[in-house]
């Protein structure tokens, strides 16, 4: 396969004559120049906690052995940091059960608003009460793309705190896109030929945004202040469409409009491998075509009750994590889950690795985190939460070691260490009180 | 750790706090638990009735009551907040403004659910990948609609004989107001004619309107119900919902869509002022079909009617199941309802003990009953003990059941949370939720009994799991059941810790319980509150809820009758006023 960066430049030499650059970036512009290579950030994130004993690796920092469960990460080593001992500090404070805390604190390093979702123990909780990371980080780098950020999600069931990671700001979740037809539908419409059509709809779009959000600006001053941030919410995202008009993406080199074909039914439980890869080809081919920088996937959802038919577990995910330590069957049975979660992420990883850029892949210019709920479901642990690392974020992160940290080291400093080798200046995230110093991932 | 007594949310004011036998502190065991929600919190649910909501996002539900016979002169509304239309509210709009059936809210994302309706206003908030889909509906549905009705759009105004430019201010000010649901203000058509010249300039005539429906279909006087409300002389923080917006409560409550010709004249006339005028127009709405849509969508969310659809069961358990039944089985389900609300007595009782159920032959196959021999649904008469209304029918009791046996814990969860309105919580940390497995040589309620000995779990589980026995005539997939794992079923079951309490056996007799219990009767009015204003009831809404419940009470629990009274309260007729607004 051919070397392209996914630059202008490469689209005006030309890729094997497939190439098409998007009629709308040749209006707008806006693309980084030759060598400077856009940087991405993508979480992947699954429920439930980890079998740690499993999952850590052996050996030394520089010379590891990963355990079970990451093994199908063993062929990738040089591009990953088992990352060991971070804390969910903040997650263990506010309202909410420890699932709703997990799991709406996850990225956002703060605690959840008062609410009437209700929990576990008596406990209720509202939304996650602040920005997630991925959003802060897509504030930044997601600025000339087509989407800010794309969700995708797999099975995610219900709408409530937690079947929600992303937050745009306080209590504004963002909801994933279960179903690839849909999310393939958004991400390639406009991949049109006609340059002329394509111009004339952008133009009609401006007229138009541009008096949808004149209009609601209008009414922010004379509604109460609950309302107001509602309308405000809905303003912040007329303006978000209008300023990426001009985005497109780009087909050429590794970017091409996917054949989706059959894709089987979205929520059926049996169809979770499938409709999991095609969500991460779907994930790959939006870095791939640069539409977008910042992406999750979100795997299932907090104490999800589904079971795994394809690896012959018909327990749900959430009873067997909540069974006791010495129950060995359940213990299998996580690993087992563990195992086939890395083995996703590890295809994730592969697919970012196979798109060429400059003179390496997406992968050394994305960092790729997988995040866990918890550490360990039965007793809902949220210290040393099993976190992997892909990717290099353009050389700001080294990679290829088993990263232990100790003491009370927060995931708020993990995420503004991220935003770091995003390079984003912060120096917290979330809640300042649980945050020291950005965890150094380079 | 939580203190006994203090309540902090309002599901929990009634029961299920403290269930937990857990080191929190709380006294409840397995022979004392009944006692703790029983005595605490039922009397908890009598004196503060309900707790604000706590909810961050909102600035309303102050908690200002104290002595309710003190605080229901006053006009007392409760929060106003602003509401989003639903998916199924924007599909119905769209359909009754331009005729549109493709169903375009289909693609928007699920609205986030809040005490289980999907139409809470404070959880309702747009993102943009919903704002994305906004306009690319308002797009497509304004392309057909110029495309295919153009000169009903313009109102019959012909552009070639009366000149463009009036057509289209024609079209901004009549059509603009269907659009809107009220008139628009001078500044609104300004723009609006600013958008149609734009188009006109650099397109064409045709392109101005559409652009100018486009930009409506994503303004937030289409989206949203956005009121200003009537001053009031006296009052600074309470004002009466004008006339068009009160079109609108009546129309999107009791239709979920916008108001019809006649709703738009009331409030032109000025004839939605008095509570007389808006319930006389609460029951010719009614009668209208849309009514029986919106009453559905109601039971589709209170009775999990959504999910019948989406059952799974277990292949290797039930090999002859085929998932295509399930279509049927939430038509029983809707049909029913429909005709008990409808057609039939109309009640509450009726709904929780009719002896009857609804079926076409393939359904009546399903079930193994004799009747029914074409693809109609007909009224079925299964008798006393075999039926008991909504109960008892197949697609409640497969989604209240797991994919390879039966669940009495669902299924007394369903009772306590839906029927009760009390709060079960879900299992503390460090417990083993797993249900027990299926044993060919026991029956679920041994197996599920011995499952939950454990003094840890007992405390919740015997609130649910006692009721949910009484369910087990009905199996997994709700077939009827006379016999499992080779003995006779026992449907004998318990209620603990309600105003009605005691063994009963089987779901008639947990019905003819559930029907002699205010609680239930209280708890409907709630939920229809919640659906009906669009959020949690608060501290403030004390009197509001006392007076729809007698006067549910007082109509022999008529649902009908409640949706009028639903329309006749503060919260319906007024709005909390901010000083600060306009």
């Amino acid at each position: 396969m051919n070397k392209s960066t996914l630059s202008r430049r490469s689209v005006l030499r030309g890729v094997g004559g497939a190439c098409v650059a998007l009629p709308l970036l040749e209006i707008m512009g806006g693309w980084d120049g030759p060598g400077d290579l856009p940087k991405r950030f993508v979480v992947f994130w699954t429920p439930n906690g980890t079998i740690l004993e499993n999952w850590r690796p052996t050996g030394t920092p520089q010379n590891y052995t990963m355990g079970p469960i990451l093994k199908s990460l063993e062929e990738h080593k040089s591009d990953i940091i088992v990352l060991d001992g971070v804390d969910e500090l903040s997650a263990y404070d506010g309202p909410g059960d420890a699932h709703q805390k997990a799991t709406g604190q996850g990225l956002t390093a703060t605690a959840l608003q008062e609410g009437d979702f209700k929990g576990a123990d008596g406990n209720s909780a509202g939304w996650g009460n602040g920005i997630s990371i991925d959003q802060a980080i897509a504030n930044v780098v997601g600025a000339a793309t087509k989407f800010k950020s794309l969700e995708f999600g797999v099975n995610v069931y219900g709408a409530n705190v937690g079947s929600r990671i992303s937050y745009t700001g306080p209590a504004q979740p963002i909801p994933p896109e279960n179903d690839p037809t849909a999310g393939f539908n958004r991400m390639f419409e406009g991949f049109s030929a006609d340059p002329e059509a394509a111009k004339r709809r952008m133009a009609e779009r401006k007229i138009v945004l541009d008096a949808v959000g004149a209009d609601y600006q209008k009414l922010l001053p004379k509604v109460g202040a609950a309302d107001r941030i509602k309308l405000q919410a809905h303003l912040d995202a007329v303006r978000d469409i209008e300023m990426r008009l001009g985005s497109g993406g780009v087909i050429g080199g590794a970017c091409m409009k996917p054949e989706l074909g059959v894709v089987p039914k979205p929520t059926e439980i049996a169809n979770t491998p499938v409709i999991g890869k095609l969500q991460m080809d779907l994930l790959a081919m939006a870095l791939a075509c640069d539409l977008t920088r910042v992406a999750s996937i979100m795997w299932t959802n907090s104490a999800t009750a589904k079971p795994f038919p394809w690896l012959d577990i018909p327990e749900g995910h959430h009873e067997l994590a909540h069974r006791g330590d010495d129950d060995m069957d359940a213990r299998a049975k996580l690993t087992k889950i563990n195992t086939w979660y890395a083995e996703q992420f590890a295809y994730l990883v592969a697919k970012l690795k196979a798109i060429p850029e400059g003179d390496g892949s997406v992968l050394d210019n994305t960092l790729l985190i997988w995040v866990n709920e918890h550490q360990k479901g039965n007793n809902h642990d949220r210290d040393q939460i099993p976190y992997v690392i892909a990717g290099g974020a353009g050389g700001a992160v080294k990679s290829g070691r088993w990263l232990q940290v100790d003491g009370k080291k927060s995931h708020n400093d993990l995420w503004s260490g991220c935003m770091n080798a995003m390079g984003l200046p912060d120096k917290t995230f979330g809640d300042p009180k649980y945050c020291t110093t950005p965890l150094n991932l380079a | 750790m939580y203190v006994k007594g203090l309540v902090t949310s309002a599901l929990m004011a009634t029961a299920g706090w403290g269930c937990h036998n857990d080191s929190s502190g709380n006294e409840g065991s397995a022979s004392g638990g009944s006692g703790v929600v029983s005595g605490g919190a039922t009397d908890a649910a009598e004196t503060d009735n309900d707790t604000p909501t706590g909810d961050g996002s909102s600035g309303a539900g102050d908690d200002t009551s104290g002595d309710p016979q003190a605080t229901c002169e006053a006009i007392a509304p409760g929060a106003s907040p602003v509401r989003r239309m639903t998916r199924v509210e924007y599909d119905n709009t769209v359909r009754d403004l331009l005729g549109d059936k493709t169903r375009p809210g289909l693609n928007f994302p699920a609205e986030e659910e809040s005490l289980g309706f999907n139409n809470n206003a404070d959880t309702l908030v747009v993102v943009p990948i919903l704002a994305e889909q906004y306009q690319d509906a308002a797009e497509k549905l304004a392309e057909t609609a110029v495309a295919e009705h153009l000169p009903a759009l313009l109102g019959g105004c012909n552009p070639a004989s009366l000149g463009e430019a009036t057509c289209a201010e024609k079209f901004v000010t009549n059509f603009g107001a269907s659009v809107y649901r009220r008139p628009l203000v001078a500044e609104e058509t300004t723009a609006l004619l600013a958008v149609f010249n734009a188009g006109l300039e650099q397109y064409d005539f045709e392109t101005g309107i559409r652009l100018v429906l486009t930009t409506m279909l994503q303004s937030p006087a289409f989206l949203y119900r956005v009121e200003f409300g009537a001053p009031i002389d006296g009052e600074t923080a309470v004002r009466k919902v004008a006339p068009y917006e009160l079109a609108s409560r009546l129309s999107f409550f009791l239709w979920g869509s916008m108001p019809d010709a006649a709703l738009f004249k009331a409030a032109a006339d000025g004839k939605l002022e008095t509570k007389e005028q808006v319930a006389a127009q609460a029951k010719r709405m009614l009668a209208d079909p849309r009514a029986r849509d919106a009453v559905r969508e109601f039971h589709d969310q209170w009775l999990k009617l959504k999910h019948i659809e989406e059952v799974q069961k277990d292949a290797d358990m039930f090999p002859d199941f085929d998932p295509a039944v399930l279509t049927l089985l939430r038509t029983e389900a809707e049909t029913f309802i429909d005709h008990v609300i409808w057609d039939g007595e109309g009640d509450l009782n009726t709904m929780l003990q009719a002896p009857y159920t609804f079926m076409n032959a393939e359904l009546a196959k399903y079930y193994g009953v004799t009747g029914p021999m074409t693809e109609a649904f007909e009224k079925v008469e299964l008798g006393p003990g075999r039926a008991s209304g909504f109960l008892t029918q197949g697609g409640l009791m497969a989604v209240l059941a797991k994919a390879n046996q039966t669940s009495p814990i669902h299924r007394g969860k369903f009772i306590r949370e839906s029927i009760l309105c009390q709060f079960i919580p879900p299992p503390p940390d460090n417990v083993d939720i797993t249900p027990p497995e299926v044993d060919p040589s026991l029956p679920t309620r041994e197996r599920f009994i011995e499952h939950s000995a454990d003094p840890f779990c007992a405390g919740c589980h015997q609130l649910m799991d006692p009721i949910g026995f009484g369910f087990e005539h009905f199996d997994a997939l709700g077939k009827w059941r006379d016999v499992e794992a080779g003995k006779p079923i026992d449907a004998t079951g318990t209620i603990l810790s309600a105003k009605v309490m005691g063994d009963f056996d089987g779901v008639d007799g947990l019905s003819t319980m559930l029907v002699d219990s205010p609680e239930v009767e209280a708890c409907m009015t709630r939920q229809w509150f919640r659906f009906a204003y669009g959020r949690g009831e608060t501290n403030a809404d004390t009197c509001i809820l006392d007076e729809l419940g007698a006067e549910f009470a007082a109509s022999g629990r008529s649902i009908p009758d409640l949706l009028v009274a639903i329309t006749q309260t503060d919260a319906f007729m007024y709005r909390a006023h901010e000083g600060d607004s306009k």
